[in-house]
């Protein structure tokens, strides 16, 4: 399941099976389709991996699919594969937030390196997203009470502060501390320090 | 019928230029004189009056076939040459009958066409009247394409004694014809590569995907192998899809090799007149099939134009044939094409054609240089699109539109060439 998957979409068969016969080599799961609908019909978005793509294809284009993925915030890697003369297709669909793209006919290590990226950073980006999650999740479990308390600790402040500025006992904010602390599965302050910052900085993209 | 009135007929049909009837009739004649004076002289019929009456008619009958300005001869089975008028002796090139009466005719006919001539002369002799062309090599080596319109005599029990044959050089008109054919090819030619132009990019992108595939394949095995532990059998099927896909490639160049076999075109300065000239001399013969005047309003003063003529050509050929056609089909009382050329702009040459036809409608104007758009019943729809395509190549601009008064007008504008364009610029300058 976690394996990554190199998805091709290509309305060429023989340039498909010739794909997946060169992927194949690297040991890397191979999924092919024939159309962009096909690819959109049959893909599961849960697969981690990348996706290779024809920029030309009859019916929907490489560049129709790609927008389509971007509309339903499918955030798979794509490798174009451009055809002679295409350059400004292959920039359109970089600008459009494409991972990457090769000219017919390429070099196969080539493509093979940049699949290999492009599988590097969909996973580096799904840990990230499996990281964020977590840290949502950890910070939905704290009370209202005990995130006021969070809040103020990351900012420096002290527990008689923290005590005063909420009118409780130094004794109470002691406790409610030693809660987030266990609660965020934070070893010291500056632990909870990050977390915070990573916090704020996700909120804000 | 006389004798006389026999002549007089026989004038008014060479007259009149039915060349088949005129031979019936001459050889008629002459046999009837030939019969009658055998005749005279075998029963030794001493009519001075008869006799006299007969040779004179055979006179007046030799001086209209010495002053007939084409050929005419007669030739016995064998190939003898029995007689030739003088138009016949300059045609052959011989300085006196004798250089050529008495001999055989194949000793001027070219050799690649003996046989087909042997053949004519025995359809000849077996009753037919036949017009046949032949290469000639005359007496001063000079070669020309004859034409001869050619029929049996027959004498007076019906057998067929001689060949008469009315010869004209058609040299001239058989260069014309190849010319014009060879023309037509060139034309064909670039209508296939202004079509392949268009397709030039679509090629490219097809012979990408064999390539790729081929690629693919070979790559896989290569790698599989360095790596070991892939075993013959396995090399089979890829190897197999390697084969397959370079067939594929090839058949993808056979189809664009036959498509263009010259393919760089080229730009000269032009004489923008002289290409319509050119064109009207071969679309001519059309238009006046259909009742069609072209009219042509050439400005005499034109700068030279940055084009490759054939290719300009076929844009006014299809022109010019869109509207002859269009009068045609909308059956047009009047059926006029006006051909302009201009000053247009300061770099640039236009040429309008104009027609008395229907006019296109509004609904279609906008896609009328679509391919393959037609409103024609045999229609391809690509006459616009290419000639769109090669001016915009030469870096012109073609419109259409409906003429005020119902017609069409198309117009299309040729860069001036560099020379030309700086020319004139150092001119303006000078005059500012
Ligand atoms: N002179 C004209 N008058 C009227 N209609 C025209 C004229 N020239 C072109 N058209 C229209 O434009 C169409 C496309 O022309 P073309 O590209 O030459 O294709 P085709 O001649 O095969 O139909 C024609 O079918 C006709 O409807
Ligand atoms: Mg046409």
């Amino acid at each position: 399941m976690n394996e990554p998957t190199v998805f091709i979409v290509d309305d060429d068969l023989a340039v498909a099976r010739s794909l997946h016969w060169l992927i194949d080599t690297v040991r890397l799961r191979v999924e092919t389709f024939s159309s962009a609908q096909a690819f959109l019909d049959g893909f599961d978005a849960s697969k981690p991996g990348c996706l290779v793509l024809d920029v030309r294809m009859p019916g929907m284009s490489g560049l129709d699919l790609q927008e389509r993925l971007a509309a339903q915030r499918i955030n798979i890697p794509i490798i174009f594969i451009t055809g002679h003369g295409d350059v400004q297709m292959a920039v359109r669909a970089v600008q459009a937030g494409a991972f990457d793209f090769v000219e017919k006919p390429f070099n196969d290590q080539d493509l093979l390196d940049r699949i290999q990226k492009a599988i590097a950073f969909n996973s580096g980006e799904r840990d990230k997203e499996a990281q964020r999650a977590q840290l949502r999740a950890l910070f939905a479990g704290l009370t209202p009470r005990e995130r006021e308390v969070l809040d103020m600790v990351v900012e420096g402040m002290s527990n008689k502060a923290v005590a005063n500025a909420l009118g409780l006992s130094a004794k109470t904010v002691e406790v409610h501390r030693a809660k987030v602390m266990e609660k965020m599965r934070a070893r010291s302050v500056s632990d909870l320090v990050k977390m915070a910052m990573q916090r704020d900085a996700w909120s804000k993209l | 019928m006389n004798s006389e009135g026999d002549m007089l007929l026989l004038a008014l049909v060479v007259l009149g230029g039915s060349l088949v009837a005129a031979l019936t009739l001459l050889g008629v004649l002459l046999l009837r004189l030939r019969e009658a004076e055998r005749r005279v002289s075998e029963k030794e019929t001493t009519h001075e009056s008869v006799l006299d009456r007969l040779q004179e008619n055979e006179y007046r009958l030799r001086t209209i076939i010495e002053s007939e300005p084409e050929c005419v001869k007669l030739q016995a089975e064998d190939g003898t040459v029995l007689e030739i008028n003088p138009a016949g002796l300059r045609l052959v090139d011989a300085n006196q009958a004798a250089d050529i009466v008495g001999r055989q005719i194949y000793s001027i006919v070219a050799p690649e066409c003996i046989d087909s001539y042997r053949e004519n002369m025995r359809r000849v002799f077996a009753g037919e009247a036949l017009v046949y062309e032949f290469k000639a090599i005359t007496l001063k080596n000079r070669i020309a394409w004859m034409e001869t319109h050619a029929a049996p005599l027959r004498d007076a029990r019906g057998n067929i004694y001689a060949l008469l044959g009315i010869t004209r050089d058609i040299t001239e008109h058989k260069q014309a014809e190849e010319q014009a054919r060879r023309h037509q090819t060139e034309l064909a030619r670039v209508a296939r590569l202004s079509t392949m132009g268009e397709m030039a990019t679509g090629i490219a992108h097809e012979l990408n995907q064999p390539l790729s595939a081929i690629a693919n394949f070979s790559r896989g095995c290569i790698r599989r192998l360095r790596s070991g532990g892939m075993s013959p059998n396995e090399l089979i099927e890829p190897l197999e899809e390697v084969c397959a896909q370079a067939e594929r490639a090839s058949d993808i160049l056979r189809h664009v090799r036959d498509f263009v076999r010259k393919s760089e075109s080229q730009l000269k300065p032009m004489d923008v007149n002289q290409i319509v000239r050119a064109v009207i001399k071969f679309t001519e013969h059309e238009a006046r099939q259909h009742r069609t005047l072209v009219r042509l309003e050439l400005d005499p003063h034109l700068p030279k134009v940055l084009a490759d003529a054939i290719m300009i050509e076929q844009v006014v050929c299809n022109l010019v044939r869109n509207a002859v056609e269009a009068m045609v089909e909308a059956n047009s009382p009047r059926r006029e094409v006006v051909i302009h050329t201009r000053r247009f702009a300061a770099q640039a040459v236009e040429v309008e054609i104009a027609d008395t036809g229907p006019g296109i409608d509004a609904a279609v104007i906008d896609q009328v240089f679509d391919q393959f758009f037609t409103t024609k019943r045999e229609g391809v729809g690509m006459g616009l699109a290419i000639s769109q395509s090669i001016i915009e190549a030469h870096g012109g601009r073609v419109r259409a539109e409906s003429g005020r008064d119902g017609g069409a007008i198309l117009r299309f504008t040729l860069q001036l060439s560099e020379q030309q364009a700086h020319k004139r610029e150092r001119a303006d300058s000078l005059h500012s």
